[in-house]
């Protein structure tokens, strides 16, 4: 029972480093634009399926996979900024969340001409077995999760606290029309925010094909729903807050797994949700208006 | 001294079909003070906003060192040498002082460092409160950290927009201290203000607005003290 309940925990930190960096790509465009972008995930997805692509018809190695990832995903979230976000400027937040949803379907269409199988299969990130050590397993492709999680979580401190992006980013997510007039380029900020988004994302996006081996159109819903539950969980817009929503995320989702069995699981993921926003603390529900 | 730093003409800015401004005109001198005055909804603070890029004009232009900035984006205009003093402060509250003042510094691509040990010997409550998020401080204290905020981008013209709202007359003092200071050392201050009687002392000319027109423009002096504040709280009787 006590080494179900340690391998379990274990599970769900590793499933929730990888909700991590959804949630973190997330809540930096939530935070700076105030808007959500529900095609986040199909952005990545589509990423995803390039790096299948070029694996398929050219063979190509892991680091090169991974960069294709990185740079297509980027390239997927730049093209749903200009479309999406950067024409609404201040205006409606839902006309921008409803175009995401319209660029969302264009996406997943596009992969889906690309590669028109249900499921193709992505090059496994190790090729052994589990790591066991005191009776416990653990999967080399969750170490790295976390040590990607760890390391971005790391860099992108160093990029918001230590470079003159990070404060007009902060600035940006603070007040944005005190952004505006203490002469911060805020579209060229807004674009940079999104850019280094996708790329985390990207990576997010190649780790779990890597360590599930396969992708499906359906990797860009999957995406944006772990990201969107585990920001919210978090507080709307909070960074440590996201990676903590993410991690309870992971955990909740193993334990619940684990003893409800795994129909339950997603259903116990979003009960939750629903009785922090109805009943929550007040920083979960009215952060940021 | 005469020639024009800040010159609006005609200037109409309407939120939907609602003109707060309705053909606005003046002028700010190079090196002077100029304060506007006007009751509540006069829309002062949308001149304020349109000049520095946040509002779009309908029509009109707004000119600055002869060359025309209407189309401009406001970190354009911040980049031509203009700043604004926003209106309650809008200091950036969970930044540190130091981070408001390098958000400041965003288009200088110099070492700003000088400026920001220059801005802590005049505001030295801020060098105290340096690490200190900006959204602790008190009423006054934001007020120096917007004034800081807004100087680190060495504007040639500071627009200030009630930079006395709200705070103690001890405060108040000391903010209209800091603009003469201001003004000695070279920069055109644009200043809005409720607190006449201070924005008189320290102007050499005054525009006086109503329901989004200038209907009076003067020098202090040219027109009783007591009927200035009068119509600028109330509006002239007519």
């Amino acid at each position: 029972m006590l080494a179900d309940l340690v391998q379990n925990t274990l599970d769900g930190l590793a499933a929730g480093a990888s909700y991590a960096l959804l949630a973190v790509g997330f809540t930096l465009v939530f935070g700076v634009l105030r808007r959500v972008n529900l095609s986040y995930g199909p952005a990545i997805m589509l990423g995803c399926y390039a790096a299948t692509f070029v694996h398929l018809h050219y063979g190509a190695g892991l680091l090169a996979l991974a960069a294709i990832c990185v740079l297509a995903s980027v390239a997927a979230g730049a093209y749903v900024e200009r479309l999406c976000f950067a024409p609404h400027g201040k205006g409606s937040a839902i006309a921008a969340m409803v175009a995401s949803f319209a660029l969302w379907m264009q996406l997943e269409e596009v992969a889906m001409l690309a590669l028109p199988r249900h499921l193709y299969p992505f090059p496994p990130l190790y090729e052994g077995g589990p790591l066991a050590f005191a009776g416990f397993t653990v999967r080399v492709e969750a170490l790295v999760m976390l040590a990607a999680a760890v390391t971005v979580c790391a860099l992108l401190w160093g990029i918001l606290y230590r470079t003159r992006f990070g404060v007009a980013a902060r600035a940006m997510i603070d007040s944005p029309v005190a952004a505006e007039l203490a002469g911060i380029n805020v579209p060229r900020i807004s674009m940079g925010v999104f850019a280094l988004a996708s790329a985390i994302g990207g990576l997010a996006g190649f780790l779990i094909s890597a360590s599930v081996e396969q992708v499906t159109p359906m990797l860009g819903m999957w995406s944006t729903l772990k990201g969107l539950l585990a920001m919210m969980l978090g507080g709307l817009g909070s960074l440590p807050g996201a990676v903590i929503g993410a991690l309870v995320l992971g955990l909740v989702e193993a334990h619940s797994q684990w003893f409800l069995g795994p129909q339950l699981r997603d259903f116990i993921a979003f009960l939750l949700l629903f009785i922090l926003l109805a009943v929550g603390p007040r920083w979960i529900r009215s952060r940021h208006g | 001294m005469s020639d024009t730093l800040l010159e609006v003409r005609d200037l109409v800015t309407a939120y939907g079909k609602i003109e707060a401004l309705k053909g606005v005109s003046l002028q700010v001198k190079q090196g002077s003070i100029t304060c506007l005055l006007g009751p509540n909804g006069a829309g002062k603070t949308t001149l304020m906003m349109t000049i520095a890029g946040i509002l779009r004009a309908r029509s009109g232009t707004v000119a600055f060192a002869g060359r025309e900035m209407t189309s401009l984006r406001p970190h354009a205009i911040v980049a031509s040498g203009v700043a604004l003093v926003p209106e309650n402060r809008l200091v950036f509250p969970a930044m540190t002082v130091l981070d408001n003042l390098r958000a400041g510094a965003y288009q200088r691509r110099d070492d700003f460092a000088p400026d920001i040990e220059k801005l802590f010997q005049r505001f030295p409550r801020l060098k105290e409160r340096s690490a200190q998020l900006a959204g602790t401080l008190s009423g006054g204290e934001q007020q120096m950290l917007a004034v800081a905020r807004a100087l680190m981008s060495r504007p040639k013209l500071l627009l200030m927009d009630e930079p006395s709202l709200g705070l103690a007359p001890l405060v108040v003092e000391e903010i209209f201290r800091i603009i003469t200071e201001l003004h000695r050392d070279g920069t055109t201050i644009f200043l809005v203000e409720q607190n006449a009687h201070m924005a008189l002392k320290v102007a050499q000319h005054f525009y006086l607005m109503e329901q989004g027109k200038v209907t009076f423009s003067g020098d202090p002096g040219s027109l009783a003290e007591d009927e200035v504040i009068k119509r600028a709280y109330l509006g002239s009787a007519k």
